[in-house]
């Protein structure tokens, strides 16, 4: 340790120089007078007294120090080795072991702020198998800190809403004396490259899967028009609307895919601005207003006044979120129906998925990473179309799914639009819950090739389907004032 | 003597966690990765999930042998006798998570062998991320000690009972369909039914780690999916 310097180094030789003084006093003077004499001797114990706590005190700071710590210094005056490692944004730890055999004998003797957040640590140290269990991630340390090996390791965080990946490289840290061995692990977040590699080859594999299927009939159509129906009138302007149409469908899904894909690309990136979701519910309902006209179907909204009760997240995001529930439920709903959206502040997560009220079942279709405190703005959607079966609702948020049965209908989706809210809602850290309550007629249609089950009166049994959106609030909002029921009451026809 | 042969009791104890620790880390990537193998049809991942069993094995015989050491010799009372106790039934579940993920990984070598039913492993993939999470929950609770963490666990098991129970229906209405992917349906059954047993294992490790923090046993009943159609 060649820049410590304790501060009583100097006093020492003083209080020798002390001590030494009172002994020559005493021996040089011939003639011995009592008070010379105790004047000498108070010296020398002065200076031996000196001395000895001066020795201690170094001695305590010097076994104070803890042998492990490193101590470089970049510049004199510059900030010290550890403080450049803490400001660093890669996540960097140094790790410490005795013994192969001895598991608690690794600990974590320093970690910056990006390990301390990667790792969910409390302190700077620590147990290291308390921080880090990946049996690969530890074998790395274990060839580092005895077998002076460096290696890279790919590892990815998983459990939590989102994936991510990391490679961590591990090398073993030179000390000298002591049994103790250092190695150091310095990570790096690989998540981007890794996604926009999958991203690609799924954007490739669903695009070309489902444009396969709109492209053949659009280029059978344009065969039978250069062939046998080029003259006829009136099949030429039947087989162009149906080819029109082919070639909507086709423009949606282009639209669609693109924005799930520019979604997934920033999912491990949590929205920083605020948004307003009864706000975005009003949008909503404005720009949905004339199709629900056209389909006989109600809105009625739920909703405390705008701009009172922000959640963190994006605008532009949550309106998709509400827009493409919203579409769903009207696609669903039977006419003279109504679809009731409500928006519901500091509600906590439903513990488990049992069935909720009656015979609905309940399916949390993503969870976010659990804190068990947050509070979330919720917004529901319910619509009271035929209902969704129980056994179909893990599915629900995956692409291109559609339950059984209602592959034959007339409905215009994309299959996206439930995939495109889940992941918007896991970018926001939030969670997404399905409730449904399925007829009887449909659930004993099983085995057999089941027909649209819309057709059936599904007044007598209340069925629906209720999608709800949880997104998190910065803080609870307490005590509430009830919000005005916003019913759009003059959308309401009778079928 | 070489000094450190000789630990103190609380060494001993810090140990004993470490290692099931350690074991639960090595459990669940065991897990992740018998899913993963199934998911990619990767056999060199499952080939290496079936040896890496072993390890598993040997970590809970090692894990028994220094908890009946301990209690032989230090005679632990109280909050340290429940430590090590629920390190040795910890140690237990651990290791039958790991012979099903085993199981997993073995089932995966044969049906990658039939045509790919990117449907039904999608479906499994799903359902394994849901049972590593709660492993991993399980995991995060007993090293913190986090009692909250554990009762959400425990009592969130039914969601994977409703995977299962969907897939079920899934694989009889596929088998239905055609008869010739019965024997590889029959396999994705059985994986799925073990990944519904390791979410089993994992509430009853959240039982554990409750009865090593507190003492008491959960009174109340586990909520259960009873609604088990044929």
């Amino acid at each position: 340790m060649p820049d410590y310097k304790p501060p009583a180094k100097h006093y020492v030789p003083l209080g020798a120089i002390l001590a030494f003084a009172g002994l020559i006093i005493m021996a040089a003077i011939p003639d011995f007078q009592p008070y010379t004499a105790w004047a000498s001797l108070i010296l020398v114990a002065y200076g031996l007294i000196s001395c000895y706590s001066r020795l201690q005190t170094y001695l305590e700071v010097q076994a104070a120090k803890p042998a492990q710590e490193i101590r470089v210094k970049v510049q004199p005056e510059g900030p010290s080795f550890q403080e450049v490692l803490r400001a660093m944004p890669d996540p960097v730890l140094v790790v410490s072991g005795l013994e192969p055999d001895d598991i608690a004998g690794r600990w974590v003797v320093f970690a910056n702020k990006a390990a301390m957040k990667l790792f969910r640590m409390e302190r700077e140290g620590g147990l290291l198998v308390s921080y880090i269990r990946n049996p690969e991630l530890l074998e790395a340390v274990d060839e580092a800190l005895f077998g002076n090996v460096s290696r890279s390791t790919l590892f990815d965080e998983t459990g939590g809403a989102q994936d991510r990946f990391w490679q961590s490289w591990t090398s073993p840290l030179p000390v000298e004396g002591t049994g103790k061995r250092l190695a150091l692990m310095v990570m790096r977040d690989e998540t981007d490259v890794r996604r926009i590699e999958r991203m690609r080859a799924d954007f490739l594999a669903n695009a070309s899967h489902e444009l396969r299927t709109p492209l053949a009939s659009l280029s059978g159509f344009i065969d039978t028009l250069r062939g046998h129906a080029k003259d006829d009138e009136g099949a030429r302007d039947k087989f162009l609307s149906i080819m029109a149409a082919q070639a909507d469908r086709m423009g949606r899904l282009i639209n669609d895919l693109l924005s799930l894909s520019r979604i997934e690309m920033n999912e491990h990136v949590p929205p920083t601005g605020e948004a307003d979701i009864p706000l975005a519910v009003k949008d909503v309902v404005d720009s949905l207003t004339i199709l629900a006209q056209e389909k006989g179907v109600a809105i009625s909204v739920t909703a405390p006044k705008p701009g009172l009760f922000p959640v963190i997240g994006d605008r532009d995001q949550i309106l998709q979120v509400v827009q493409n529930l919203t579409d769903n439920a009207l696609k669903y709903a039977p006419e003279g129906s109504v679809v009731e959206i409500e928006v519901l502040l500091d509600q906590a997560l439903p513990q488990a998925s049992a069935p909720a009220e009656g015979q609905a079942s309940r399916l949390m279709l993503l969870r976010p990473d659990r804190q068990l405190n947050d509070v979330y703005t919720v917004v529901r959607v319910r619509d009271h179309g035929p209902g969704i079966r129980r056994e179909f609702l893990p599915r629900l948020a995956e692409r291109f799914y559609r339950v059984e049965g209602q592959k034959s209908g007339n409905k215009l989706g994309t299959g996206l639009g439930l995939a495109i809210v889940k992941h918007i809602i896991s970018r926001h850290r939030g969670g997404l819950v399905v409730e449904s309550v399925a007829s009887e007629a449909q659930a004993s249609a099983e085995g057999q090739k089941s027909e649209r089950v819309a057709s059936l009166p599904v007044n007598e049994i209340r069925t629906f389907t209720a999608f709800s959106a949880y997104f998190p609030q910065k803080s609870v909002y307490g005590q509430i004032p009830v919000g005005p029921r916003l019913l759009n009451d003059d959308l309401k026809h009778t079928g | 003597m070489n000094p450190h042969t000789v630990k103190t009791y609380g060494e001993e104890l810090d140990q004993l966690s470490a290692e099931v620790i350690l074991m639960g880390g090595l459990a669940e990537a065991q897990v992740a990765d018998a899913v993963e193998a199934v998911a990619r049809r990767d056999v060199a991942l499952a080939q290496s999930v079936i040896q890496r069993d072993q390890r598993l094995d040997e970590l809970e015989k090692d894990i028994e042998r220094k908890a009946i050491r301990l209690i032989a010799l230090r005679q632990p009372m109280a909050s340290d006798l429940r430590k090590t106790v629920s390190a040795m039934k910890i140690a237990t579940s651990l290791e039958r998570t790991g012979d099903l993920a085993k199981n997993i990984a073995k089932r995966s070598l044969v049906i990658s062998e039939s045509e790919p039913m990117s449907g039904l492993t999608r479906s499994i993939e799903r359902m394994g991320k849901l049972v590593s999470s709660r492993l991993r929950d399980v995991l995060d609770a007993y090293k913190g000690s986090k009692l909250d963490i554990a009762q959400a666990v425990w009592s969130s098991d039914t969601e994977v009972d409703e995977h299962y129970n969907a897939m079920f229906r899934e694989l009889l209405t596929y088998m239905m369909g055609d008869p010739r992917t019965i024997s590889a349906c029959t396999h994705v059954l059985f994986m799925a039914k073990n990944l519904e047993r390791i979410g089993d294992h994992a509430t009853n490790m959240a039982e554990h780690i409750h009865y090593e923090v507190t003492g008491e046993d959960y009174m109340n009943e586990r909520p259960k999916l009873t609604t088990m159609e044929p």
